[in-house]
Parts: structure tokens; sequence; C-alpha cells
């Protein structure tokens, strides 16, 4: 038994296509995703907005404009001119907005946007503040005494930020995540080719294979112990690749992370054995299969738009336990994110499911097969 | 014209595999079209950021304070517990959340330390956005607490709401419509590198393979028809083959965009397009020429059409990407194709100004076209040699 295990590891090895495709194509993916989306996160970042205010008279007349804007340093990197050289800036998209005084503030801009709408915010908060100090004074004249204008220029933060999760939520981890189930999947590509070569009907191997005395359930078990040493290779290389090069994060809990990859990687060989002897078509269309279904399982676990996994999640679950890419992207999103491991263990226990269920059908579907001739 | 002819033949054999790659392009560009129907805007809109607000104080202070939200946020309906706002969060589902606690209001008008819990993606711009609506409703509840008495708490909410509906005057100072068509269209375009590439290599790859192998060289060699001619044929078909790709391609943005395609910069587009197909022709022949199983094929189709599309910004947008990978990326026909086509869709008007650069990149793509069908002849002239 160890000597045929052996030999199928050598055949799988050595077929340079099958490497490319499981070993190289994930890792090319990986480096692509890296260098379009390393700056993805973050664009969302805040950076001070750059403004310009437009000096003239009564900008001059209203010193505790000045003095707002003079007190929120943080938000924006303003530069005092004229207007004729604000429009100029902004035509030129140095500058999101400038701001000049005509019967109060105005606001120019290009276009509608978030930095634009926290410039129009400051403004809003400039002029309503002026009318919560009219009304003040109409209702309690003795305020300007009171320290009205103290406690306008005060300026509190009534929130407390609460922990979310225990790492940043961070979407461009999913895509790495969805790329390892991927790679996980095509795992079934060498699932396949070992039962191409087990079966009298597809291959010349398997067809001197049947006539040996060894027992067909030790050969099975030979051949996908194999295969699932070759994809625990390929993923454990990916996700070396991924935390030392990369820098994708996966939380810091090796055993589960282990754990994850070992259930992933047999649900992919053991998906590849369960397609190939369930139907009788040839090897190019089964490979077909293999690939058209496991770029739409890649597809629905977030692996081409990030938010469709979460489409899925709420709007369809179901879809989403069906579909073994997401439920090995889920298990390292939850370990990455969650601090239970309730809905990691969900995962890992469906996929065991579905390993059964494929090897069991395997299993069944290969076993006392006899060829009168072929 | 038999090779012609068997040039087709052959591309007839693998046209699955081929079409798959124009059906990729399509779902993608028409469902991201479709979803990215904006009305057109002529004014200023305040962005609103998607949000939860979880309200267990139910007094009028903090309904008036979801009002207020209301005009910065959109509320999204979720269940206050930890994992569905801990997804939320992750997949941008909603970008901020609000907890309310029960007695806020009153702790805030006796004048006690009183807190809303806040959820959000850390240092973002969501984040500085909606906090500054929140402390601005709570600070101007603040003044007039701190400087009115006898204030009821409806009657403090009121006046907020009368502050907050004065705003400053904004001005928008260009017209932004129409763009929006022509930027979809852009996009299209970009989209369209990529799909055109992959079909390229595979076809060129494959019908060249099949005419590289000893066995059919040595055949076709002793043939009556001159090499020459055989080259020829060739040629045309690879041409021809192309052209078709294009045209295939293009009637979809007709399909899509109609009579806006027979404009200045549709037509521009276009033309744009046609020139990438000629640079991608060339490295598919050069391609074709350096594989040597169909297998090889289908693996230097996918690594060259995804790399220079990821690089160049056909799925991820050129700003957002780092200025290294643009640096490497302006390397490849793709960069400068993609290029083009921002600067045609962002264009307001087809001026010979604005037309200026757009020709330079087409012959920046044409260098490309003319290197890498020239690396291919000295290859393939150099194994003749050897082969003497």
């Amino acid at each position: 038994m160890l000597h045929i295990y052996k030999y199928r590891l050598k055949c799988i090895i050595r077929d340079k296509q099958m490497v490319f495709w499981s070993l190289l194509f994930p890792i090319i993916l990986a480096v692509l995703f890296n260098l379009a989306f390393s700056n993805l996160s973050k664009s969302e970042n805040f950076k001070e907005i750059r403004i310009a205010v437009a000096e003239n008279d009564e900008l001059r007349g209203n010193p505790q404009f000045t003095e707002a804007l003079n007190s929120v340093p943080d938000l924006f990197d303003v530069i005092y001119t004229s207007k004729a050289d604000a429009e100029k800036l902004l035509e030129e998209d140095d500058i999101r907005g400038y701001i000049y005084f005509d019967q109060g503030p105005k606001l120019v801009v290009k276009r509608s946007g978030i930095n634009q709408s926290i410039l129009k915010a400051f403004l809003d908060d400039y002029v309503q503040t002026g009318s919560t100090i009219e009304r003040i004074m109409e209702k309690n004249p003795a305020a300007l005494q009171g320290g009205l204008i103290d406690s306008v220029s005060e300026r509190n933060s009534y929130l407390r930020e609460i922990s979310h999760g225990k790492a940043e939520p961070d979407t461009v981890v999913n895509y790495f995540y969805a790329l390892i189930a991927m790679a996980c999947l095509y795992g079934s590509f060498s699932g396949l080719k070992e039962v191409t070569a087990l079966q009298g009907n597809l291959s010349f191997q398997g067809a001197r294979v049947n006539v040996t005395p060894v027992n067909k359930a030790r050969m099975i078990a030979a051949s996908i112990g194999a295969a699932v040493t070759y994809q625990l290779f390929v993923i454990t290389s990916h996700i070396l690749f991924l935390v030392f090069v990369i820098k994708v994060d996966f939380g810091n809990q090796m055993f589960y992370i282990a754990l994850a990859c070992l259930v992933s990687s047999v649900t992919g060989v053991t998906y590849g054995t369960f397609i190939s002897s369930v139907n009788r078509k040839s090897e190019g269309v089964k490979i077909g299969i293999l690939i058209g279904t496991s770029m739409i399982m890649s597809f629905l676990s977030g692996m081409m738009f990030d938010k469709m996994k979460y489409i899925i999640n709420s709007k369809l679950p179901i879809l989403g336990y069906l579909n073994p890419a997401n439920l090995i992207t889920d298990a390292f999103y939850s370990l990455y994110y969650y601090d239970t491991h309730t809905r990691f263990f969900t995962n890992i226990g469906l996929l065991c499911g579905y390993i059964a269920f494929f090897g069991a059908v395997t299993y069944l579907s290969l076993r006392r097969q006899k060829y009168a001739s072929i | 014209m038999q090779v012609y002819k068997a040039f087709f033949r052959i591309i007839q054999k693998n046209l699955l595999q081929i079409i798959i790659y124009v059906f990729v392009f399509l779902a993608v560009s028409i469902s991201l079209t479709i979803a990215g129907v904006n009305p057109v805007q002529t004014e200023f809109t305040q962005t609103k950021i998607s949000m939860a607000f979880f309200d267990y104080d139910n007094s009028s202070l903090s309904l008036g304070l979801k009002n207020h939200l209301a005009k910065t946020g959109r509320m999204a309906d979720l269940a206050d517990e930890a994992e569905s706002i801990q997804d939320a969060l992750f997949f941008r589902e909603i970008e901020y959340a609000l907890r309310v606690p029960q007695g806020f209001a009153e702790a805030l008008m006796s004048g006690e330390e009183a807190y809303i819990e806040k959820i959000s993606v850390p240092a973002s711009v969501s984040e500085v956005y909606l906090d500054n609506a929140v402390n601005k409703y709570l600070n101007t509840a603040r003044i007039y607490i701190s400087n009115t008495e006898g204030l009821s708490q409806e009657e403090l909410a009121d006046y907020i709401a009368a502050d907050m509906e004065k705003s400053a005057k904004v001005e928008v100072n260009r017209e932004i419509e129409e763009l929006t068509l022509s930027q979809k269209a852009g996009n299209h375009y970009n989209y369209m590198a990529y799909s055109l590439f992959a079909v390229l290599i595979l076809g060129v790859s494959s019908v060249m393979l099949v005419f590289q192998s000893q066995d059919l060289k040595n055949r076709n060699l002793c043939s009556p028809i001159t090499l020459r001619n055989m080259n020829f044929q060739l040629i045309l078909g690879n041409i021809s083959y192309a052209v078709l790709a294009w045209m295939v391609m293009n009637l979809s943005s007709i399909f899509m965009f109609g009579s806006f395609m027979f404009t200045a910069k549709g037509l521009l587009l276009m033309a744009n397009s046609l020139i990438f197909t000629m640079a991608a022709l060339s490295i598919s022949f050069l391609i074709s020429i350096l594989v040597t199983s169909p297998g090889a094929v289908s693996a230097a189709a996918n690594v060259v059409s995804l790399g220079s599309s990821f690089i160049s910004g056909v799925f991820v947008p050129q700003e957002l990407l780092s200025d290294t990978v643009l640096r490497i990326s302006s390397f490849t026909p793709a960069y400068w194709y993609v290029k083009s086509n921002n600067d045609i869709a962002g264009m307001g008007e087809v001026t010979a100004m604005s037309r200026a650069p757009i020709f330079n990149n087409m012959l920046i793509i044409l260098g490309f076209a003319a290197a890498s069908f020239t690396i291919a002849l000295v290859i393939t002239k150099q194994r003749r040699i050897k082969k003497q």
C-alpha cells in the first residue's frame, strides 16, 4: 500500500499542468490581488481635506469663522487665497471645494462626494450655531454673561467606540480567503486524476491496476492519501506565501488554521473523486465541470466581488451552506474576525459532512467494479 | 486559400473555450452597467452613509438625533447582535452603528456624563463624517441645556431640529450630466481589454500550435503551395480573426450604448480598442511561438490576460493602484489603453487639444505591437537557422 502511495504521489508531482494550476496559479492570482488591492483599504481612510477660503472684507468681518476653522485642524488643510485663484485650484482638482463670503458663507464644489459633504457639514454647523446662539439670546439674554461663548466654543465627544470584533474589518482579506477556497477546490483535479488512474474503462493504467490482487479499498485509500498529501503541501505553501510574502492577516490560531487547511484539502480532493466517479463523460468534460463549478463557487464566496458573500449569507443562507468554497472562506473569516469558535466549528462540521458524502459516493461507485472485457 | 480555411476550422474546434471569455466579459460589463444606474445630478447631494441605529432610550432627544442623522445616513434594518453587526460592517453593508443606551437623554439633560456607543470602520472617512454629525447634534443640545433654564426635552428637540434646518448654500460649478454614460462606456471598454486579450491568445495560439507541429510542417513544406503564400494566408487569418473579435466586442457596445458610440467620444473609444487589438494580436503571436502544448496555451492566456488587466487598472481603477504598480504596468499596452479610455470618458468635449494625448497613447500601443512582432520574427528566424 505504501508502495502505491509513493508512486501515486510521484505521478501527481510530475504532472506539470496540474502543478501549475493547483500550485502556481493561485500564487500568481494572490500576487495580482495584492498589487491591485493594496491601496483599496487605504482609499477609505480619512485624509485631511484640502480646501481654499477666498479672502474678502466679509471674511475679515467674521473672525469667529476663521476661529471655527482653526478649531478643527485635523479636518481641513486650508489655503487662504483670492476667489479667482480658488476657482483655478478647484478646476485643477487641487482642492475639493472653496468657501467664500457673500452675505453669509457659500461653498463651491465641482461634484458631490463624501469629502464635499464633510465640508458642507462644517459650514452648516457654522450657520446652525449662529441660529442656536440667536435663539438662546432671545430666551435668556443673560446667557452672554453666563458663559455662552465658552460653551459654544467647547466641543465634546459623546461617542464611545466599542470593539466590534478582534480584528479590523478589512474587506481585502476576504479576497485572499476566497482564493484559498478556490485553491482547495482545485485539489479536485488530483482527485479526478486518481480516479481516472483507478478505473479500467478510463485509462490503461486503470485497466492494469484492476488485475492486481490488491483490495480496491486499499488502493483507493492509497490514491486519495497521495492526493491529499499533495494538496496539503499546496495549501500549506499558499498559506505560508500569503502570510509571509503578501502579509495577509489570518489571526494567530495556528492549530485552528491547520485544522481548516486539512479539512478543506480533503474536501477538495474528495469533491474531485466524487465528480469523476458519478459520471461517465470524458476527462475533458469532467475537468470542465470542475473548473466551472469551482469558479462559480468561488465567485459566490466573494473572490471576484467581496460583497457577494454577504449578499448570499443574508438573503439566501442555505446557498452559503451548500457551497463548500463559502464554508472554507467563512472558516478562515471567522477565525480572523470572531471572538468565538462556534461559527468556525459549524463550517468545519459541515465540510466534514461533505467529505463523508463525497467519500461514500466515490467508494460505492468504485467498489467491486469488474470488467468482463474492455 | 486552404490554409486560411484551415485556420478558421481550428478556431471553430476551440470555439467553446473562446466564447466563455466573451460571455464572462459581457456578464461583468452588463451587470455593472445595470447596477450603476445613477440619476443625473445637477445639484449638490449630500452623501449618505449606510448605518444602523439602535435606540434603547426612546426619548424625544434620541428620536431627534435619529431624524437628524437621516440627512447623512441611510438606516439599515439590522438585528442588534454581535455577529450580524460584525458581518455587515466587514462587507460594508453598513459603515457605522450607534447604540443609544437607556437613560441617555436624562443623563444629558441633568448634565451627567452620557455616552452613545458606536461601531465604525476605524479611521475611515465615513467615521469622521458621521462622528461630526452626531457630535454636532449633541453639542447643540449641551449648549441649550447649559444656557437656558427649565427646558423640557420636547422643547429642546424642537429647537435643535429648527436649527438643523438651516444650511449653507452650495454651488456646483460644473455640469455633471451626460458624463455618466461616457463613464460607463469607458468602463465597458476597460473590461474589454481582458476578454480581447484572452480571446486572441487562445485563438491565435491554438491555431499556430497546430501549424508548428513538426510532422505537419514537413508535410506542408512539400505541398505545391509556396511557404510565402502559406505564411501570407496565415497572417491574413490572424488579422481577420482579430478584426472579427474586435467587431463582436464592439457590436456589444453599440447594442448597450446605442447612438453614443457614433459620437466623437464613442468613435475614439472604438478606434482605441482597434489599436489595442493589434497590440494584443502581436503579443498573442509571440506567445504562440513560445508555447509548446495546448495546456500551456490556456495557462498563458489566463496569466497574461488576468495579469495585465489586474495591474493596469482594468478591474481596479488606476487611481486606486499604487505608483509602483502603475510604473510596472506602464510596460504593458493595457495600461495605455485603459489610460486613454479613462481620458476619453472623462473629457468634457472632444477638441484637438484633448485628443492629442489619446493619439500619443495609441502610438505607444502600436510601438508595443511592433516590438513584440519583431521579437517573434527574430525568434522564428533563429530557430530556423539552428535547424539548418
